[in-house]
């Protein structure tokens, strides 16, 4: 059976290490959450999963055959239309122009983009428009694996909501497996089966969390409740830079940024469910 | 094929736009009018002598084939500089090293002047046509490459990521990523390549050979045929003109089609 199997990767750049003691395992079909704050190392594990980094020690074996890659930013490019961004994959596999145009359009419409903006080139399309291309002209390869970086971090509530639904539908029907990150705890939550918390300095896995109800069967409340229990775990507060909890009930207060500044009435403890 | 409609069907229209700068070329004449009559005929002739001397040249034969012996000459060795320079200029581009240490080759290439690529193509040359197109070739050459260079080198780092996961083949990657990037800075290159090209070959003959514009131009002057110098002058300028706004202008617009609806659609 296919999978991705990290064991002890290490990576620096120059002589700063940025990523150490990485073990991680992503089966097929399951999405698997690294969530941790700017700068400890995620984006570099997705770059070295998606083979644009070589491993320097440690490690990794992808068994999926047909990766595919969401980026933080669109990427579309700006000379071809949005159809035939979508079909530039299958284009590098070398379908025939006829049956990759079928089969864009047919992707495009699936995440709700029109015959108009399939036809116009991607300035032409707003922000949200052009985020369901890229992941349209990912899912277009139909990959069994698929690699996000932060791909919805830059688009409002309702568009993240509606392409996280999208991507579940695809991931009920086709059963990718799915390797994100995000520095969004709540979509974490409401997307993976797995969620690795990773703290900085260098880049390490902190905290493990397994999810029971698989992500299509998850409501609001259960997303709200499970991300409140993650931000009382000491190691998650630790990672994000925030001070541990003072109790069970509440969640990490913010931690003053200067020393200075805790002769100031200590700040009151965030609300339960809130993402910080 | 739908190029060559778009090119046709996009003239009428083109040609509109182009009252602006036809009413600043009349004013350029009205002004070279002005200066004959203060300065006589002998030191400037009058645009209508110059234009009638210029047609006599037509009708009577002489200018067909020397024109066409010029531009033979120019083409070719823009052809052969546009062939080296925008495929060397592309695979340096690829390259941090090569383009490092193609920069200072390229100002000195740039930084010599065509005069003395003329005495050494004359010395190695002679009085072939290898003279002319060779120092076409070395005028033209430097400023196509670092288009190219340039072009191939501001191709954005995200994009050629995009193209590296997605596994695009080399082929595809040339006419799918660079090519279409790299044609924006080629072009203006190749039409400015074109310009030195004319101007160029006119002065390599000139000096170097007994046919072409640039011979007839060296018998006129000594004649001291004002006239017929000017009617010359005016024949290479009015080719160049209607090359680069009837043929290479439009066929511009309708390679940056994208780049067009871009900036319509932010407006």
């Amino acid at each position: 059976m296919s999978m991705l199997h990290i064991a002890n990767l290490a990576h620096a750049y120059a002589l700063r290490p940025v990523l150490d003691g990485i073990d991680l395992e992503l089966p097929a079909g399951s999405t698997l959450a690294l969530v941790g704050p700017s700068g400890c190392g995620k984006t570099t594990l997705l770059h070295l999963c998606a083979g644009l980094l070589a491993v320097q020690s440690g490690q990794l074996e992808n068994g999926f055959r047909r990766p595919a890659v969401m980026f933080q930013q669109p990427r579309l490019l700006p000379w071809k239309t949005t159809r035939d961004n979508i079909a530039l994959g299958l284009k590098a596999l070398g379908v025939p122009a006829g049956e990759r145009a079928a089969r864009a359009t047919a992707m495009g419409r699936s995440v709700g983009l029109d015959e108009l903006a399939l036809s116009q080139f991607p300035h032409a399309l707003s922000g949200g428009m052009q985020s369901r291309a890229a992941l349209a002209r990912a899912l277009a390869l139909a990959p069994d694996l698929l690699l996000m970086d932060e791909p919805f971090s830059a688009l409002d509530i309702g568009l993240k909501g509606q392409l996280h639904r999208l991507l579940l539908d695809h991931q009920a029907e086709h059963g990718l497996a799915v390797l994100m990150i995000t520095h969004d705890l709540m979509e974490a939550v409401r997307l993976a089966d797995t969620i690795l918390v990773m703290a900085a300095d260098p880049g390490r896995i902190v905290h493990r969390v397994d999810l029971a109800t698989p992500a299509r069967r998850r409501g609001d409340a259960e997303v709200y409740r499970t991300t409140a229990e993650l931000l009382q775990q000491p190691a998650v507060c630790a990672s994000f830079g925030l001070a541990a909890p003072a109790d069970t009930d509440s969640g990490c207060p913010v931690r003053p940024l200067r020393a200075g500044d805790e002769a100031r009435p200590a700040p009151a403890p965030r609300q339960k469910g809130c993402s910080c | 094929m739908s190029l060559l409609r778009a090119w046709l069907a996009g003239i009428p229209a083109y040609l509109w736009s182009g009252w602006g700068a036809i009413a600043s070329l009349l004013l350029l004449l009205a002004a070279w009018e002005g200066a004959s009559a203060v300065y006589g005929a002998l030191i400037l002739p009058d645009p209508g002598t110059v234009f009638a001397t210029l047609a006599g040249l037509v009708d009577s034969g002489a200018a067909g084939p020397e024109l066409a012996v010029t531009a033979r000459r120019a083409l070719i060795g823009l052809t052969l500089a546009i062939a080296a320079g925008s495929v060397l200029g592309m695979l340096a581009g690829v390259s941090l090293t090569a383009s490092m240490m193609a920069r200072p080759l390229v100002t000195v290439l740039l930084g010599t002047p065509p005069i003395a690529w003329l005495v050494l193509a004359m010395l190695w040359f002679g009085a072939s046509d290898g003279t002319p197109v060779f120092t076409v070739f070395i005028a033209c050459f430097p400023v196509i490459f670092v288009g190219a260079l340039q072009g191939t080198r501001t191709l954005d780092g995200h994009l050629k990521e995009m193209a590296a996961v997605f596994r695009l083949p080399a082929r595809m990657k040339l006419f799918d990523l660079y090519l279409p990037h790299v044609v924006s800075y080629l072009f203006p290159a190749w039409i400015t390549a074109l310009g030195t090209s004319w101007k160029v070959v006119v002065m390599a003959e000139l000096l170097s050979s007994a046919d072409g514009v640039g011979a007839a131009l060296a018998v006129s002057r000594s004649h001291l045929d004002t006239p017929a110098t000017l009617a010359w002058i005016a024949a290479v300028v009015g080719i160049l003109l209607a090359v680069e706004y009837l043929l290479l202008e439009p066929l511009k617009r309708e390679l940056e089609g994208w780049r067009r609806s871009n900036d319509e659609a932010r407006a």
